[in-house]
């Protein structure tokens, strides 16, 4: 259930990326302000380049902000008790290639002080939720792409934790890997984990998240839920068959009627009252009603509208250059 | 008052404050040692997979046992060549394991990026930089004493070989030996403290181009000490002064000389040296793990 706390803050974090060598810094991130909520499932969209992975890397202390900062669960992100509630995805699944499945487990929860008799419940739960329990004697480097991902899934829950923040959860899997991915992490937020997730895949974010925000050149240039980010349908389209080209023309010079395409009638949303009189007169022109829908934008539409906005049209996709 | 009786003093007065602040950082370090302890484990466990350090292991046992085929030279002469040439061996391998496993230790994990997992866990930087060290420190010390135990081995083979000779004066020397080898393990220790150090702030080429300049330079530390006090150019003594303070004396834990050739030495010369490698080593892991929480991975 989401609740109104606040789980993870973040308050006008920048980072400005320097070398020692060049008077100019790249702006990687600009002045964020987001928050997530318990229990929410809260994804950061955006392109390469965007922000993303950076803003994340700050919240787990990887990297320092320039400016700004961040508190989880009320506290400084480099309290240590912060980290014992909070688990991390990296991208790409870095872990130790030597090691196998029930060894990288069994690790990385004893960096939590766990005893042996409970690591090893954990590594069979955790081995079971993932479904490697077969392969876990597979040394990392010889596990597939979506193996290695599940394992790297499994370190990041071996405390339980509260918050789960997960860089490109499906990046580089196969179909089938990207689905048993979205599932495990749906069974996840069935469980009541609030998951911070960062991706560029918008069909998996629509299929799991809560709110959205949508980063481009290091800022939130739109926030909020699918519902409220994608606004009201905009047109009813309207699939016909047998329509004549007399009719089409007529129903296309109609103010309600955006346009009549291929036996595809689309019309103003806010025409929404002269509906049955298109239809009759489709059907007065020999047309056959086969569908009628009012499509909402995708994430996809509201991605691309966002940035265009936000950024406008000339700006292209790499970071800010500042002095 | 000389340098060792003040190193001494020194030594007390911090372990006495140590003592009376024990509260303050007793629950800290109670945290802290079972974190570097987990670290230290998985490096150990990750190098014992890696086939590069059998192999080096292998090769040096074979150099060792390659040497009981000197017997065409007097016992007193093959004794002295075993000796000499087993601890040569054992401080040179020793030396280039600690430069190649040291420097990457941290690079490495850097790379891999193996280090986000472990860092978005509750272990503080420093315990991560302890624990590779400590790390470290396991294998090095394995491999010594594997390397030690061969060479003690080939010494009393050859020992039970040339006894029936007439006028056998072959002396295996077993704890200089040992005395010996566990000096160059501990020059062997404080070098891999600085290359920590240095790879914690620079990349991994740079840091074995770095740890062999240090080797030689700590290897000729008398020599530069005589050249800083004979020379005649202000900023030359000046810079070699330094050198000659900042680079670890690692020729005080050289005592394969004295050990091959049977001469005196005081074992008391070895426990300065190890006191004052184990106060270089603090220092530089300290400055190590400085350097390495303000690091951005």
């Amino acid at each position: 259930m989401i609740t109104d706390e606040s789980v993870l803050s973040i308050d006008g974090l920048t980072k400005v990326y320097r070398s020692l060598f060049t008077p100019v810094g790249v702006k990687a991130v600009d002045n964020l302000n987001l928050s997530v909520r318990r229990g929410e499932t809260y994804s950061i969209v955006g392109p390469n380049g965007s922000g993303k992975t950076t803003t994340l890397k700050i919240i787990l202390g990887l990297i320092f902000p320039t400016a700004g900062g961040a508190t989880i669960f009320g506290k400084s992100i480099n309290d240590l008790s912060v980290r014992e509630r909070i688990g991390f995805l990296p991208e790409d699944a870095y872990l130790y290639e030597v090691f196998n499945g029930e060894e990288l487990l069994d690790f990385y929860a004893s960096l939590f002080g766990f005893s042996k008799q409970r690591r090893r419940e954990l590594v069979e739960e955790l081995l079971t939720l993932v479904g490697m329990q077969a392969n876990r004697k597979v040394p990392f480097r010889e596990c597939s792409k979506g193996m290695r991902q599940r394992l790297a899934l499994a370190q990041a829950l071996v405390n339980d934790p509260e918050l789960l923040i997960m860089d490109e959860p499906t990046s580089g899997l196969d179909p089938a890997g990207r689905h048993q991915m979205t599932r495990l992490v749906l069974e996840l937020k069935r469980r009541g984990k609030t998951i911070l997730l960062c991706s560029h895949f918008l069909a998996e974010v629509e299929e799991v998240c809560d709110r959205v925000g949508i980063m481009y050149r290091g800022r939130l240039v739109a926030e909020g839920t699918l519902k409220e980010l994608a606004g009201e349908p905009v047109e009813i389209v309207i699939t016909t068959a047998g329509l004549d080209g007399g009719a089409a023309k007529q129903l296309a010079a109609r103010e309600a009627v955006l346009g009549v395409d291929d036996g595809v009638v689309r019309m103003r949303h806010e025409y929404g009252d002269e509906l049955w009189s298109v239809l009759e007169a489709i059907h007065r022109g020999g047309g056959r009603v086969i569908e009628v829908t009012r499509p909402r934008p995708t994430l996809q539409d509201v991605f691309v509208h966002a940035i265009r906005e936000g950024v406008g049209p000339t700006a292209g996709e790499t970071p800010e250059v500042v002095e | 008052m000389t340098p060792q009786l003040l190193f001494l003093i020194g030594l007390f007065i911090v372990i006495v404050v140590l003592t009376l602040t024990r509260k303050a950082w007793a629950p800290a370090l109670g945290h802290a040692l079972p974190s570097v302890w987990r670290i230290a484990k998985i490096t150990v466990a990750e190098a014992r997979r890696r086939r590069v350090l059998q192999a080096v292991v292998v090769l040096v046992v074979l150099i060792l046992v390659s040497m009981t085929f000197f017997s065409y030279l007097s016992p007193r002469e093959q004794s002295r060549m075993l000796i000499s040439g087993g601890l040569s061996a054992i401080t040179v391998f020793g030396i280039l394991l600690a430069i190649f496993v040291a420097a990457f230790l941290i690079p490495q994990e850097l790379e891999s990026r193996t280090v986000y997992a472990i860092l978005a866990k509750p272990v503080r930087r420093f315990e991560f930089v302890l624990g590779k060290y400590v790390g470290a420190l396991i294998i090095l010390a394995v491999i010594t004493a594997v390397m030690t135990a061969v060479l003690i081995g080939v010494l009393l083979l050859q020992n039970q070989l040339v006894t029936d000779l007439p006028d056998s004066v072959f002396d295996p020397n077993i704890p200089g030996v040992v005395f010996a080898a566990a000096m160059s393990y501990c020059s062997v220790a404080v070098l891999t403290g600085l290359i920590v150090l240095i790879s914690t702030i620079s990349s991994t080429t740079m840091t074995v181009i770095s740890a062999f300049i240090i080797w030689a330079v700590g290897s000729l530390q008398p020599t530069i000490h005589d050249l800083a006090e004979n020379a005649e150019i202000p900023a030359t003594k000046l810079l070699l002064r330094v050198i000659y303070t900042i680079v670890p004396k690692l020729a005080n834990f050289d005592f394969r000389n004295e050990v091959a050739n049977y001469l005196q030495f005081s074992y008391m010369s070895g426990a300065s040296a190890i006191v004052q490698g184990i106060a270089y080593t603090i220092v530089v892991l300290i400055l190590a793990s400085i350097f390495f929480n303000d690091r951005q991975v």
